[in-house]
């Protein structure tokens, strides 16, 4: 899709790298300011396995894909990292950031589906705006998945344009990649799947074309992704039960899918979207520019889009599980729905319009939009981001909980300690494996369990109670783990 | 050899103390407030566990104070550590709204912060009860409550409950237990502790660094 206002394939890229850069200079500062939420928590403790020479072991029950911590793996590495203990917010965090840089650079391969400048502003947007800047800070693997999503569409596209082995075996490495991040992939697949079938009905009745002969593409992208998820999911040959329970991904995704907590209602995406003066801007552009897509009823790539964003929209709302970064998804098609508009509105302007009062006017529109985005993205990134007013922040670990191994620390040095043994017992300890990793002898107990002889005991307010023989000399303090989740830390009493 | 006490000596005893009880049970009344709605479920603290205080189970038992007594914080000036609040005003500490619903609560900025109430006139005080944020478990670390008639606190103070055990405020450290924010609020025996001001110290809590108060009630009667 060329415009007159498509500059040199050199300059364009010069364009999508400096905006990357912008992205990636925005997603850098403070990493490790926030709390480790719980899943960054979890996936952070995957990495400390794999550092101690252990393989991935999928398990579809209780984890996510591979994708991430073979990723995170090298880059740890890459920093220092020998150990879980030695790992740092800001040393995993980095992973979704690069994640994210990549996918702002991507748009600079989408020009040639949805236009240079459509793209440009989409890159832009996603590069600034703040649910992709704080959810690509964020070390799950949402950010990857979203990449690895776009790296599809576009490869995607191409081998079913130009009907190269090449695209299309990225296209299976791109898709075993959202696999590998999360079993919500299937939804992915099934969504971009329908698009396409929905897109060939639209683009035979408007052109009367028909392409034939796709079977080849398809197939080398089949085999690519079969190979890549093997490796993948049985790391590199070194866990084959992987394939087997693979199979339990999609069952167990639909168990998921019902809400486990996570229960939400129906528009949650749309408020969660529209949240703050920069969110509501950006859904009205993107229900303009969606509207205006649907009128043209054109064969253009925006077409597939609106399709498949409608579709992936409707499965994120009409399912009960919702959590605020799955909202990521949805701002791929909005950003672009966003951006069409925004370039429908400049030709329209200059067409009606002298010039003279059309770039004041559009300079103006987007020195204020710039002026919410810059706000909004200061406020829930780096002046509040685990503040529970943020409507990102989502079960998010309190700043409490920092100080609970300094207390631990200082009362060990106080009280002579030189290596304090921790018992904790707690149904769900997370974050705390994260918290103690700095302590070489820490358990973890279920409630009922016999914990063992410790310096300090650390307690679920509701575990507490079957231990008050133990806890009888020992001196309770309360810390906050979330949002009304309270943690009791059992030091030695003075005398 | 044991000496027998009279019999009309033991009688005259007990039937001393017996209407000395009576006569002050019937000076004293249950304390009346009206407690807000709860906000949430208030997490179950553990049961008989040293060093902690029991959860309550349902509404609190009556708090006898005499007859007359009023809450004599409504309405009153407050003055605080922090003149710039991070949301909402101080006259929100006493204006009587405990419902906990945004809007009805001030709050400080991180760390040792105190909020100080002027009666207007010296009284004696019986109960302080505060709400300082309830709907989600929470406990406010270092909790202090001060009287004093210096309104700089710097003569004359008493302290009718601390629990900073660690003496992080420097009144000392506190023998109080910690306590888990409810919509019932927190009771404070004063003791019929005489001032005019009652100053409330806190150092954060246990979901940030922050400190609010909802409402303040002082009761009393003027000296």
């Amino acid at each position: 899709m060329e415009s007159a206002a498509t500059p040199s394939r050199w300059a364009g890229w010069m364009a999508f790298f400096i905006v990357a850069l912008i992205g990636l200079a925005v997603r850098l500062p403070q990493l490790n300011a926030r709390p480790m939420h719980t899943d960054e928590a979890v996936n952070a403790y995957i990495v400390g396995q794999l550092l101690a020479k252990e393989p991935f072991i999928y398990d579809p029950q209780d984890r996510h894909g591979p994708a991430l911590a073979a990723l995170a793996l090298p880059m740890v590495r890459a920093q220092g990292a020998k150990s879980f203990a030695d790992l740092t917010e800001s040393e995993l965090r980095v992973v979704p950031v690069v994640a994210g840089t990549i996918t702002i650079l991507l748009f600079g391969a989408a020009v040639e589906m949805f236009g240079f400048i459509p793209s440009l502003l989409a890159a832009i947007l996603f590069a600034v705006a703040p649910l992709p800047v704080y959810y690509d800070r964020y070390f799950i693997h949402e950010t990857l998945f979203c990449t690895s999503t776009f790296g599809l569409i576009l490869s995607g596209w191409r081998a079913s344009q130009t009907r190269s082995a090449r695209q299309a075996a990225l296209a299976g490495v791109c898709a075993a990649l959202m696999l590998a991040c999360k079993e919500t992939a299937l939804l992915h697949f099934f969504s971009l799947a329908a698009a396409a079938i929905m897109f060939r009905f639209t683009s035979v009745r408007e052109t009367g074309q028909t392409r034939q002969g796709h079977w080849k593409t398809i197939l080398t992208a089949a085999i690519s992704f079969l190979l890549f998820s093997a490796a993948l999911f049985t790391w590199f040959g070194r866990n084959w039960k992987a394939l087997p329970a693979l199979l339990h991904a999609a069952p167990n995704l639909f168990a998921r899918a019902a809400g486990q907590g996570h229960e939400k209602p129906f528009w949650y995406f749309g408020r969660l979207l529209a949240a703050g003066w920069s969110g509501r801007l950006l859904v009205a552009f993107a229900c303009l520019g969606l509207f205006l897509i649907v009128k043209r009823r054109d064969a253009s790539p925006y077409q597939w889009l609106a399709y498949y964003g409608l579709l992936i929209a409707m499965f994120y709302s009409l399912i009960p599980y919702k959590t605020p970064w799955l909202a990521l998804n949805l701002w791929l098609p909005l950003t672009l729905f966003a951006a069409s508009a925004a370039e429908s509105l400049w030709r329209w302007g200059t067409t009606k319009f002298p010039q003279r009062a059309t770039i004041p006017a559009f300079c103006i529109l987007a020195a204020i939009i710039g002026v919410v985005i810059a706000h909004d993205t200061r406020q829930r990134v780096f002046l509040y981001p685990a503040n529970e007013s943020n409507p990102y922040a989502y079960s998010q670990t309190s700043e409490d909980i920092l100080g609970l191994p300094v207390e631990i620390a200082e009362l060990a040095r106080q009280n002579g300690i030189t290596t304090p043994r921790i018992t904790v017992i707690a149904a769900d300890p997370w974050p705390l494996p994260w918290y103690l990793r700095h302590f070489s002898q820490v358990g973890f107990w279920q409630p009922g369990q016999q914990g063992g002889d410790a310096d300090f005991y650390i307690t679920s307010t509701e575990a507490a109670d079957q231990y008050a023989d133990e806890l009888r000399k020992f001196r309770p303090e309360f810390f906050g783990v979330r949002s009304g989740v309270l943690v009791l830390l059992w030091s030695p009493a003075p005398e | 050899m044991m000496k027998t006490i009279p019999f009309r000596n033991c009688f005259f005893v007990v039937a001393f103390v017996v209407a000395a009880s009576a006569l002050l049970a019937q000076d004293k009344v249950p304390l009346k407030t009206q407690l807000p709605r709860p906000l949430f479920v208030g997490t179950p603290v553990p049961l008989n566990v040293p060093n902690l205080e029991p959860p309550m189970k349902g509404r609190r038992p009556d708090f006898m104070v005499p007859a007359g007594t009023l809450n004599l914080a409504k309405g009153k000036k407050v003055t605080s550590s922090d003149n710039n609040p991070v949301v909402g005003t101080l006259d929100l500490v006493t204006d009587g709204d405990k419902a906990g619903d945004e809007g009805s609560w001030v709050e400080l900025g991180p760390g040792k912060q105190w909020v100080q109430i002027d009666l207007a006139k010296s009284a004696n005080i019986y109960a302080v009860l505060l709400w300082h944020f309830h709907s989600q478990a929470r406990v406010y670390r270092d909790v202090v409550v001060q009287i004093s008639n210096d309104p700089t606190f710097n003569s004359g103070v008493i302290t009718i409950f601390n629990n900073d055990f660690k003496g992080e405020l420097g009144a000392g450290a506190g023998k109080d237990l910690n306590y888990v924010e409810t919509y019932q609020g927190k009771l404070i025996d004063a003791k019929g502790a005489n001032g005019r001001y009652v100053r409330l110290y806190s150092n954060g809590n246990t979901t940030n660094k922050l400190n609010d108060y909802i409402e303040v009630e002082v009761w009393g009667k003027p000296a």
